[in-house]
C-alpha cells in the first residue's frame, strides 16, 4: 500500500502543472468553467489554443500505444487531468480526447485508426457526441434515429438531443438504428460523421441559466460513408459500452473544486460579516471542513482508480461509485457555497459578482455531472446489479 | 503508487479473519457485554499467541517488528467481526511508549505488553468530555521523587482490568497546551478507584478517580509539562485505528444488508429486487468505498511518519457519520427483525455510535480540518 509518486512521475505532474499554470493566466474573463467553451467564441477559441498548446507536447495522445502516436503512462493522463482540473483550463476535447480516441484504439479497425486519431492528437478535429434522443435517455438502446444502409452509405433521418456542442464541434460520433426489425441491442450501428454533412440541423437548447450548452440535431437524408462504422454492422451496443467506460474523469473535476474551495477560504479569510471574517464564523468553518472532508475522500478514490487503471483494469464499480458520489458533491457544494456568499450568492458574473460567478453558475451547470454520462440513478442500478448482485430490473 | 495490499498483509487480514470467526462469534460478543470484566482471558491468551499485542512493537522487545499500515489491515478485520475488550486501547497505548518513552520504560512495559501481560488505557477525558487541551484540569503535583495526582478521569476505556493508565496531567496551572504532563499511572496505586459507566457499546469505558495517587518521577513520559505533542500524536494514532475498525464494521452491515435483501421475499420476490432499497444498498456501497481510501491514505502517511494530522482529521469527521449512516440503514432495510437484540446488525449501529465518539467526534475533528485548510 502505497500512495507515493515516482520521482519520474513526481517530475511530469510540475510540469502539466506549470504547463496549465501559464495557460490559466491567458484565460478570457467570460470563462467560468468547462461548459464556457460552448457558450461563446472567445472561450470555445481559448479552448482550441489550449488543445494545440497540448497537441504540441504530445499530451492529447498519452498513453495510445506507440505506433499511434502515444507517448506517456497512464498515470501521466491522470496527472495531466489534475493539472488542467486544478487550473481550471479547457483544452481536451472530452468526445475526441478522452471517450472517441480510447474506444477507437479497442474497437475500430485500422483503417478507421489511421484516418481519425492523427488529427485527435494533433487539436485539429473537435467532436461532439449523438446519444440520447427525445424519448431514448437512461434506455439509450431504445432509440429510433435511423441509419439505413444503402450501398456504401449509411442514409441518416431522426433527431437526437441533449448533444452538448454540436453548435461548434466539426466531426460527431453517434449511436443509430441500423436495422428497425432486429432485437433491441443487435440492431445499432456506430458511425463518424462530419458536421457539415448536408441534412444536418442543429438547433441549440437554451440553458436554465441562459447559456448554450446543448442542442438538439436533426437529420433529414444524412449521407455518411459505410467505412466510417467502427465496430460491427448492428454491433454498436458493444461500441458504446467501450465508449461508457472512458467517459470524463472525475479527477480534473475534483481538482477544479479542491481549487474552488481554496478560492472559497481565501474569500472567506477576506470578507468580513457581522464585524468579523466569514471564516470566524463556526458554521462557516464547520460547512466548509465537511465538503473538504467529503473532496478528499473522493480524490482518493480516484486515485484508486487511476490505479487500477494503471494496471489496465476497467475499476469500473468505482468509477460509477465515484461518478455518484462526486457529482452530488458538486450539488453541494454549488448550495455551501452560494448560501455563504449570501446575496451575492444569486449574482451572475459581472462587476458584482464574487469570485467570477463561479457559484451562481455552479449552481446551474451541477446537473451537468449529475444527469449525463449515465444519471446518477442508472449508476446506482450498475452498482446494485454488478457490484452487489442484486436482481436486476427487467 | 500501489493502493493493493501487500502479500504480508493479505495473509495477515485472512489469518485475522478466520482466527475471530472461530473464535469470537457473535454469541461470546454478546455474552461479553454481561460481562463483568468485558473481555475473554482465554481469547486474550489466544491472541498474545499470534502476536497481535505486539504486532508493532519491534523484535529487539519481543514484538512482531510489523508496521502501523499492518496494525490497521489487523483492525479493519477486527472491526469486521467486533472483537470486545482491551487489544485496541493497549496497542494505542503503546505508540507514546514506543515514541516517546525512556530506554528504561521501553525494557519495563514493551516486551510485557507484547507478550499480553499487561492492559494500558489512555486515560484523557474529564468531567468536561472535550480532547482539547482545556478539557485536561487532573492535577499532579511534584513532591520530592514522586508526582502526586488528585482529580477524576472520564471514558477510560476498560479502566476496571487496566494494569497502567497513560494519563494526561496538569501539572501547571491553567488551561492551555503547555503545562501539560503524560504519566504512566499503576491502575492499582493506593487512591485510584474506579466505576463502570453504562455506556451505548457496553465497552466498559470508567469514571477514575485519583486521590493522593504517588506515581514515581521514572514513570513521567516525555517531558514534564511538554506532553501535549505526545497526546495529539496519541489522537491521531487512536483515530486512524478506530477508522479502521469502522471501516470493517461498515464492510460487514454492507455485506449482510445485501445478503438478508436476496433472502428475504415480501410480493413474491426477493426485497433486494426493489429499487427503492437497491438505490439504498448502492449508497451504502459508496460509502464504503470511499471511507476506505481516505483512511488507507492516513494510514499510509502515518506508516510513513509524514505530517498527517489534516488527513486523520478529515478521515475520522468523514467515517464517523459514515459508519453511523451506513449501520442505521442496514437496521432500516432488515426492518424488524433488525431492531432485535437478539440479532447481529445492532451490535454495529451501536459501536458506530462508540466508534464516533472516540479520539474526536465529528465536528470536532471538522474543527481541525477548518485550521488545515487555512480558515483564519
Amino acid at each position: 500500500m502505497d500512495f507515493a509518486l515516482t520521482d519520474e512521475q513526481i517530475a511530469h505532474r510540475k510540469e502539466f502543472f506549470k504547463a496549465c499554470s501559464e495557460l490559466e493566466s491567458q484565460k478570457p474573463a467570460s470563462f467560468v468553467g468547462f461548459e464556457s467553451i460552448f457558450e461563446n467564441d472567445e472561450c470555445w477559441q481559448f479552448h482550441r489554443s489550449c488543445a494545440k498548446e497540448y497537441a504540441r507536447r504530445g499530451w492529447l495522445s498519452l498513453a495510445w500505444p506507440a505506433e499511434y502516436g502515444g507517448t506517456g503512462a497512464m498515470m501521466d493522463r491522470v496527472m495531466f487531468g489534475e493539472a488542467r482540473g486544478y487550473h481550471g483550463v479547457p483544452g481536451l476535447d472530452p468526445f475526441g480526447v478522452q471517450m472517441l480516441a480510447p474506444t477507437l484504439l479497442a474497437a475500430a479497425n485500422e483503417d478507421v485508426k489511421k484516418r481519425f486519431l492523427p488529427s485527435i492528437a494533433n487539436a485539429e478535429i473537435f467532436w461532439c457526441e449523438l446519444w440520447s434522443e427525445p424519448n431514448a435517455g437512461s434506455d439509450l438502446a431504445a432509440l429510433t434515429c435511423t441509419a439505413i444502409k444503402k450501398g456504401n452509405e449509411y442514409v441518416i433521418n431522426g433527431q437526437k438531443t441533449w448533444n452538448s456542442g454540436a453548435h461548434k464541434a466539426d466531426w460527431a460520433f453517434g449511436v443509430f438504428k441500423s436495422d428497425p426489425n432486429g432485437r433491441k441491442h443487435h440492431n445499432l450501428a456506430f458511425l463518424l460523421l462530419d458536421m457539415k454533412t448536408p441534412g444536418i440541423t442543429v438547433r441549440p437548447i437554451p440553458y436554465m441559466n441562459g447559456a448554450t450548452i446543448y442542442n438538439e440535431v436533426y437529420f433529414d437524408d444524412v449521407h455518411v460513408p459505410a467505412e466510417n462504422i467502427v465496430g460491427q454492422e448492428n454491433g454498436g451496443w458493444a461500441v458504446v459500452n467501450t465508449l461508457a467506460g472512458f467517459e470524463r474523469s472525475a479527477l480534473d473535476e475534483i481538482m477544479a473544486m479542491l481549487r474552488g474551495l481554496e478560492t472559497l477560504v481565501e474569500f472567506c479569510n477576506q470578507t468580513k460579516r457581522n464585524g468579523q471574517p466569514l471564516s470566524r464564523d463556526p458554521l462557516v468553518r464547520n460547512r466548509l471542513a465537511q465538503l473538504a472532508c467529503e473532496l478528499e475522500a473522493a480524490r482518493t478514490l480516484a486515485y484508486r482508480i487511476a490505479d487500477l487503471q494503471n494496471r489496465g483494469e476497467m475499476a469500473l464499480m468505482d468509477a460509477s461509485a465515484l461518478k455518484v458520489f462526486a457529482s452530488e458533491f458538486g450539488e453541494r457544494f454549488a448550495f455551501t457555497a452560494t448560501d455563504i456568499l449570501g446575496p451575492y450568492g444569486q449574482v451572475k458574473h459581472s462587476k458584482w459578482a464574487p469570485l467570477n460567478g463561479l457559484w451562481e453558475n455552479m449552481y446551474h451547470e451541477c446537473f451537468v455531472f449529475t444527469i449525463s454520462m449515465g444519471t446518477n440513478e442508472i449508476q446506482r442500478n450498475i452498482i446494485a446489479w454488478y457490484g452487489m448482485g442484486l436482481p436486476r430490473m427487467k | 503508487m500501489d493502493l493493493r495490499f501487500s502479500e504480508q498483509q493479505e495473509i495477515l487480514k485472512k489469518m485475522a479473519r478466520d482466527f475471530l470467526t472461530t473464535e469470537c462469534p457473535k454469541a461470546l460478543v454478546r455474552e461479553l457485554e454481561k460481562d463483568e470484566k468485558g473481555y475473554s482471558p482465554a481469547l486474550w491468551k489466544k491472541m498474545a499467541e499470534l502476536g497481535w499485542m505486539g504486532l508493532v512493537i519491534p523484535e529487539n522487545y519481543e514484538g512482531m517488528g510489523y508496521g502501523f499500515r499492518d496494525l490497521t489491515v489487523l483492525v479493519e478485520e477486527i472491526g469486521r467481526n467486533i472483537l470486545p475488550g482491551p487489544l485496541l486501547c493497549t496497542i494505542i497505548s503503546t505508540f507514546p511508549i514506543l515514541e516517546n518513552g525512556t530506554d528504561e520504560q521501553k525494557k519495563d512495559f514493551l516486551p510485557k505488553i507484547a507478550r499480553g501481560e499487561l492492559i494500558l488505557t489512555p486515560a484523557l477525558l474529564e468531567a468536561e468530555g472535550t480532547l482539547d487541551a482545556s478539557g485536561i484540569a487532573l492535577k499532579a503535583t511534584a513532591k520530592g521523587d514522586d508526582f502526586v495526582i488528585n482529580g477524576t478521569k472520564m471514558f477510560v476505556e476498560m479502566a476496571h482490568v487496566a494494569d497502567y493508565f497513560v494519563l494526561a496531567a496538569r501539572t501547571k496551572t491553567g488551561t492551555s497546551e503547555d503545562g501539560i504532563t503524560l504519566f504512566l499511572v499503576d491502575a492499582r496505586s493506593k487512591g485510584v478507584t474506579c466505576e463502570v459507566i453504562p455506556t451505548i457499546a457496553h465497552d466498559k469505558l470508567c469514571e477514575v478517580k485519583f486521590k493522593d495517587v504517588s506515581v514515581p518521577r521514572k514513570n513521567v513520559l516525555g517531558q514534564v509539562d511538554k506532553g501535549w505533542p505526545i497526546i495529539v500524536k496519541l489522537i491521531e494514532k487512536g483515530a486512524v485505528i478506530r477508522c479502521a475498525e469502522s471501516l470493517g464494521g461498515i464492510q460487514t452491515c454492507v455485506e449482510m444488508t445485501v445478503a438478508y435483501s436476496k433472502e428475504r421475499v415480501q410480493y413474491d420476490r426477493p426485497i433486494g429486487a426493489f429499487q427503492a432499497l437497491q438505490h439504498i444498498m448502492a449508497d451504502m456501497w459508496i460509502s464504503m468505498e470511499t471511507c476506505k481510501y481516505l483512511i488507507y491514505e492516513a494510514a499510509w502517511m502515518a506508516a510513513e511518519g509524514m505530517p498527517c494530522s489534516r488527513e486523520v482529521s478529515m478521515a475520522k469527521a468523514y467515517v464517523n457519520e459514515a459508519y453511523k449512516n451506513v449501520s442505521k440503514w442496514a437496521v432500516r432495510l432488515h426492518g424488524g427483525i433488525g431492531t432485535s437484540g437478539e440479532h447481529d446488525i445492532p451490535l454495529y449501529y451501536r459501536r458506530a455510535k462508540a466508534a464516533d465518539i472516540a479520539y474526536g467526534g465529528t465536528d470536532w475533528h471538522r474543527e481541525l480540518v477548518a485550521q488545515k485548510i487555512g480558515l483564519t
